[in-house]
């Protein structure tokens, strides 16, 4: 290969290497740094743009509407985070969601049976729907079955479940403690359903930067050969990242029967693609081993604050549509480096 | 013979992701708006739907009776979306309770969204009962009610169809098989429900409201309802009409920002279903407001009654899904027996609105008593007793 | 220290290697050479636990070790850099030298990122750079990568007892002159720490840094000496080995080409590949590139197929001048091309025979444009008759053919969309004996035919024998040009003396 010119080192002598100069950065890094940073930049833009057009936007009560809306979103988000940093994918939000809430339903103090277990219907809840998570990994590693297909099953079968055991009706929440995860405000701030999202994303934000797993996830979605060659227990990873990902749709299942005060089999509907969307548009590549739950958290306050946006400015319902779709599209642009892509499809 | 030999046949991945066109959701938006994903279609939903419909088929056609009566009691069938709904869940009761007076075989279908297994199941049960039967069906589209009617036509079977179907098919085309068709109509209960919720706010002030999926054509009848009643009390403003989709979730984050945007100037709230309506309630319930600003739906459901009873609806409207369930089945058999000769019966009752419930403070009580808390008594050899009048042709 | 005794590998029956024996010692650089194929590679694979071997053994100071996985290379002592580079360019530098080596860090379930760090920096301390362990590994130069692959392969120290063996595969393809000075630098710097096996196709860097060299030809090592007692010339002759045979390659039926020219280059070049490309090309010619990985052959024939167009320069076929941006351009003008790795290039072998004859130029009916099928299963009964492919019929699915015959399957692809000038890239690559002759055969019937073919071939051997000419490329340049007509044939030495 034709040497290539390289500028005069600064040191002579024995050859040093520096970062900046044999460890020379591609030239291209400072836009990619600032691409990295797009979604970032974007929802500041946004929010100082609504803002300008209608400063109730920046109102306090507004600001804890809005997260309040980004809850569920985030909660949602931040498991199906995880799953898109392997490269894979999890369809199966709606249904374990909905198990979730309608066991949650069922099982605290409700107006279709006598049950009343309190907290400890959550804590059951969310272990079955992580136990769902599971079997998602379980399947999809043990079988070898693209997870695209486990877990698009898996969302059938927990929306038939829910089905099954609610017969087609819908259960109200009569547990004040449940209700209350939606309805109080601990020291007249944010809803406490804000506060466990919040603290979902802590958790999840060591889980990435300060363990194992969270190093595994990345290794694995930056090339899953490698990372085996590198002696890391592939399968393992991925059934405990789709586990996890049960756990907090599980979650996302109680706060949504705390919100809407009742469980019922199609709880979830239209969640799916609004998670999706939240963790693409937060800058996490569908490819895998790009992105991670801070990302999350910026896509899902960017789909709040237009979704808030769009009613604070009145703009027509037709529109409203086709402004989510552009800002789809603009962020899948940013934030793959289609150079790298060999084939799209 | 001994009433509902047959398990239903329960197919359970339904809820997803059916792409709306806009006459299927004439259904739709009765009570089981939710199961609509946004209306733009999306490719890989949509392909994720059609996967799970086979599964769907296969559990449906197993659960089909295995002895065909070709004589005697004909077998009774419904077919409907899916049972994940309330709504349909107590059609399907209603089916159900009419096929025990009659004590014949009972069989219900479930489109899960999909016209061509909608159509392949009906097919499948007219070849197993060699036509001996009474259909109930709720096509999943418009276009689909034109192969099932000339399906059941060419088996001699007898049809009642409801909500959808082509504006040029007619019953009185199709003597005897096709005996009738039934609807509601959406601006006279749009209108409804809004009068009842101007006159809860005392008849002037602002109002918002929220609207299904656009291009449905019952998000477009009842908008129409509310634009009437609008136009007729000058003193109320429509502050602003969004669109979340007939869902709750939708609805409480666009209730949460009106908040914002309006304030207090909201004096009331209407939406196109009960379940924008759940979801308006329960986001004025985080910010305190829920018994103070009147909200009002559209289609019974259950919860929506008993916000009516708490004081936190202003009103809502119920189809009677047990009526539609039983009484379609009814009068298709009352034809098939000769009880009633389609062919003499006038257009009105060939192709009629049904009569829809107002429910508010002064009847949700009593309402309550009659439709959920026991099965709604119905006299199933009342045929004509809720025609409201012959659908308009457009 | 490490010995490699009697070990032979095979992969679906061609012989990698065959019974080798090569020794280690403590703190020397041992250098290993040969031509493409010639098995270094493989044996690289096998002393990093990739490969096991089918026969023979390894072992470390006398005992006998099984390497099953690179981690128990790892364990024991042996690490690699890989010439395609094994970092994870999405992980941080620190990350990726510790990748599967956290648990040091951990505790209570954390892992100490500075602690992490801290260890990281003390390795990359050994061969003397200067990078931020926090540094994501995409933002650093290939020649930077290389120096993080060498300090990941010197943290092995800090795990084993055992004395390190560094395994260098082609470390200096991807450097440039300067960086390559400052990784020998290094690696004579470590040779105090640990012993290295240096694989590099340039034979001045391989004498410039062994202190011993293996010379390996068709799976078997063929010279072994001091690196001070040879040349680069008494190199390229053991590298070479034995003579050819002309009838092996048909070379009494290679006609001399037609006067027409179907194809020409001038002043051809890509940037970063090759530069000031000139050929022509008669009908009826077989021409041949020569040169090694890395001298811009690859890259010259991709852009004849239109994978890479070139940045400057004219390509003429047919007296046309065309500039091909995409491979469905380069096939309207009636070129073809087999790749190398028809399992993923050439061939849907999911997809029967049929159909893959025809994926290039369907025949399709004129009105309705609908594919005519029994004119699809006629035509592809006609090339399977014509060119002998082996197949129990037109419908079977390709994935169940040998190697041989779906080679054929895809000529038989681009000869009905009538290609007249084919670009077969390492035809005979994982074939058996017995098809690689069938497939010089078909070579030269195609070009009595009047196609054109430019070759580039597994092994020299193959390329003098089968070409009308020869171009000889190396650093992206052209070094070279050979007449190969009969009784003219050059010699391997007169070609690889232009290689490297």
């Amino acid at each position: 290969m034709e040497p290539r010119k390289v500028p005069p080192s600064a040191d002579s002598g024995t050859p040093q290497i520096r970062s900046p100069e044999l460890g020379g950065r591609n030239a291209k890094l400072s836009l990619n740094r600032l691409k990295r940073y797009a979604p970032f930049f974007a929802l500041i833009a946004l929010s100082l743009l609504i803002g300008a057009m209608n400063p109730r936007f920046f109102e306090f009560n507004n600001l804890i509407r809005v997260a309040n809306s980004a809850s569920i979103p985030l909660v949602l988000s931040l498991g199906m985070t995880f799953v898109i940093l392997l490269g894979s994918i999890d369809l199966s939000v709606e249904g374990v969601l909905a198990i979730g809430a309608v066991l949650i339903s069922l099982l605290v103090r409700n107006n279709g049976n006598g049950f009343d277990l309190g907290w400890s219907a959550v804590v059951l809840a969310i272990l079955a729907c992580s136990g769902i998570g599971f079997l998602n990994g379980a399947i999809h590693v043990g079988l070898r079955i693209p997870s695209f297909m486990v877990t698009l099953g898996m969302w059938f079968i927990g929306v038939g479940v829910a089905t099954l055991i609610l017969g087609g009706s819908t259960v109200r929440v009569l547990d004040k403690g449940i209700r209350s995860i939606a309805l109080d405000r601990p020291m007249g701030f944010f809803p406490i359903a804000v506060w466990v999202a919040l603290g979902a994303l802590g958790i999840t934000w060591v889980i990435e930067r300060q363990t194992r797993i969270g190093r595994y996830i990345y290794a694995i979605g930056g090339g899953e050969d490698l990372a085996a060659l590198s002696g890391i227990p592939v399968k393992r990873v991925k059934i405990i990242v789709f586990m996890i990902a049960g756990t907090l749709y599980g979650l996302g299942g109680l706060l949504s029967a705390a919100q809407l005060g009742q469980g019922n089999a199609l709880i979830g509907s239209g969640r799916l693609f609004s998670t999706v969307t939240a963790v693409v548009v937060g800058g996490t590549a569908l490819t895998g081993g790009e992105g991670g739950v801070l990302n999350t958290l910026v896509g899902v306050m960017i789909m709040a604050v237009l979704g808030n946006g769009m009613v604070l400015l009145g703009i027509s319902p037709d529109v409203q549509q086709g402004v989510q779709g552009v800002l789809i599209i603009v962020a899948v642009a940013l934030s793959l480096d289609r150079a790298r892509l060999k084939i799209v499809k | 013979m001994d009433s509902v030999a047959v398990p239903f046949p329960i197919a359970c991945q339904s809820s997803t992701a059916p792409e709306l066109t806009s006459q299927q959701a004439r259904f739709t938006n009765m009570n089981s708006p939710k199961q609509n994903i946004a209306a733009t279609p999306i490719p890989r939903r949509t392909f994720i739907r059609r996967t799970a419909v086979f599964a769907g088929a296969t559990v449906a056609l197993s659960m089909v009776p295995r002895r065909a009566s070709a004589a005697g009691t004909p077998t009774v069938v419904n077919s409907i979306r899916s049972l994940s709904n309330p709504y349909h869940a107590t059609w399907n009761q209603g089916g159900q309770a009419f096929a025990k007076s009659i004590g014949a075989d009972y069989v219900t279908l479930v489109t899960e969204g999909d016209s061509e297994k909608g159509i392949a199941d009906i097919r499948a049960i007219l070849a197993k009962t060699g036509g001996n039967m009474v259909l109930n069906v709720d096509p999943n589209d418009s276009p689909d009610a034109r192969p099932i009617v000339d399906a059941c036509v060419k088996a001699g079977a007898y049809v009642t169809t409801q909500w959808n179907k082509p504006a040029d098919l007619h019953p009185w085309d199709f003597n005897p098989y096709y005996v009738a068709h039934i609807a509601f109509d959406g601006v006279h209960y749009g209108e409804d429900t809004a009068n009842a919720l101007i006159k809860a706010i005392g008849g002037s002030g602002g109002i918002v409201a929220l609207g299904g999926i656009l291009s449905n054509t019952p998000a477009i009848e009842r908008k129409a309802g509310l634009e009437k009643a609008l136009q007729a009390n000058p003193n109320v403003k429509l502050l602003d009409f969004q669109v979340a989709n007939w869902k709750s979730t939708e609805a409480f984050n666009i209730v949460s920002a009106w908040l914002t945007r309006f304030g207090d100037d909201i004096k009331g709230i209407w939406a196109a279903n009960d379940d924008m309506a759940v979801g308006t309630l329960e986001a004025l319930r985080g910010e305190k407001l829920n018994g103070k600003v009147p909200v009002t739906g559209i289609d019974g459901i259950k919860t929506a009654v008993e916000a009516v009873r708490a004081g936190e609806f202003a009103a809502t409207v119920s189809w009677d899904p047990y009526w539609q369930g039983s009484m379609g089945l009814s009068i298709a058999y009352a034809a098939k027996i000769g009880k009633i000769d389609p062919a003499k019966e006038p257009k009105e009752h060939r192709e009629f609105y049904g009569t829809g419930v107002l429910i508010t403070k002064e009847n949700a009580d009593d309402f309550y008593k009659t439709h959920i808390e026991s099965e709604p008594k119905i006299d199933f050899n009342d045929y004509w007793g809720r025609v409201t009048g012959q659908i308009r042709q457009s | 220290m490490l010995a490699v005794e009697h070990v032979s590998k095979a992969f679906a029956g061609v012989q990698a290697l065959d019974d080798v024996n090569v020794e280690i010692g403590a703190n020397e650089v041992v250098g290993l050479v040969g031509e493409n194929g010639a098995g270094k590679s493989t044996l690289m694979r096998i002393l990093a636990g990739v490969y096991s071997p089918d026969r023979g053994s390894l072992k470390l100071d006398g005992a006998q070790v099984l390497l099953k996985s690179p981690r128990e290379a790892n364990l024991n002592g042996i690490g690699i850099v890989f010439q395609e580079q094994s970092l994870l360019l999405n992980l941080t530098v620190g990350e990726n030298i510790y990748l599967g080596q956290e648990a040091e860090f951990t505790r209570l379930g954390l892992v100490n990122r500075r602690r992490m760090n801290a260890a990281a920096r003390r390795q990359l301390a050994k061969v003397e750079v200067d990078i931020d362990p926090d540094t994501r590994t995409s933002e650093l130069s290939f020649a930077a990568r290389q120096m993080v692959e060498l300090a990941k392969a010197l943290a092995l120290e800090e795990r084993t007892e055992k004395h390190l063996i560094i395994l260098l595969d082609e470390p200096t393809s991807v450097l440039e002159q300067r960086d390559i000075e400052i990784l020998f630098a290094r690696v004579r710097a470590l040779k105090r720490r640990a012993s290295f096996v240096f694989v590099s196709h340039r034979l001045d860097e391989i004498l410039a840094l062994s202190d011993r060299i293996y010379v390996m030809k068709d799976g078997r090592v063929v010279g072994h000496m001091e690196a001070g007692s040879t040349t680069v010339p008494q190199l390229h002759q053991m590298m070479v080995g034995r003579d050819r045979h002309a009838e092996y390659y048909r070379e009494s039926r290679q006609g001399p080409p037609r006067e027409e020219i179907v194809m020409e280059a001038r002043d051809l070049s890509v940037t970063g590949a090759y530069r000031k490309v000139d050929f022509v090309l008669h009908r009826g010619e077989v021409l041949g590139i020569a040169g090694v990985v890395g001298s811009g052959r690859e890259e010259l024939t991709r852009t004849l197929f239109g994978f890479v167009p070139q940045s400057s320069g004219t390509l003429l076929i047919d007296g046309h001048e065309v500039r091909l941006t995409v491979p469905s351009q380069a096939a309207d003008h009636g070129v073809g091309y087999i790749p190398r790795e028809r399992r993923t290039e050439g061939l849907v072998l999911s997809l029967p025979l049929a159909v893959n004859v025809t994926l290039s130029k369907l025949p399709t009916s004129r009105i309705t444009g609908a594919i005519r099928l029994s004119r699809e299963i006629q035509l592809a009964k006609s090339w399977v008759d014509k060119l002998h492919i082996r197949t129990p019929g037109v419908e079977a699915l390709c994935l169940n053919l040998s190697g041989g015959n779906q080679q054929k399957v895809v000529l038989a692809k681009w000869m009905n969309a009538r290609a007249h000038i084919l670009i077969l890239d390492h035809p005979t690559r994982g074939l058996d004996v017995g098809a690689k002759e069938e497939v010089y055969e078909l070579i030269r019937d195609l070009s009595e035919e009047g196609v054109s073919i430019i070759l580039t071939a597994d092994t020299l051997e193959e390329t003098i024998g089968l070409c009308h000419s020869i171009l000889v490329m190396r650093d992206g340049k052209v070094t070279a040009r050979f007449d190969a007509s009969p009784g003219r044939k050059p010699s391997q030495v007169d070609l690889i003396q232009h290689m490297v």
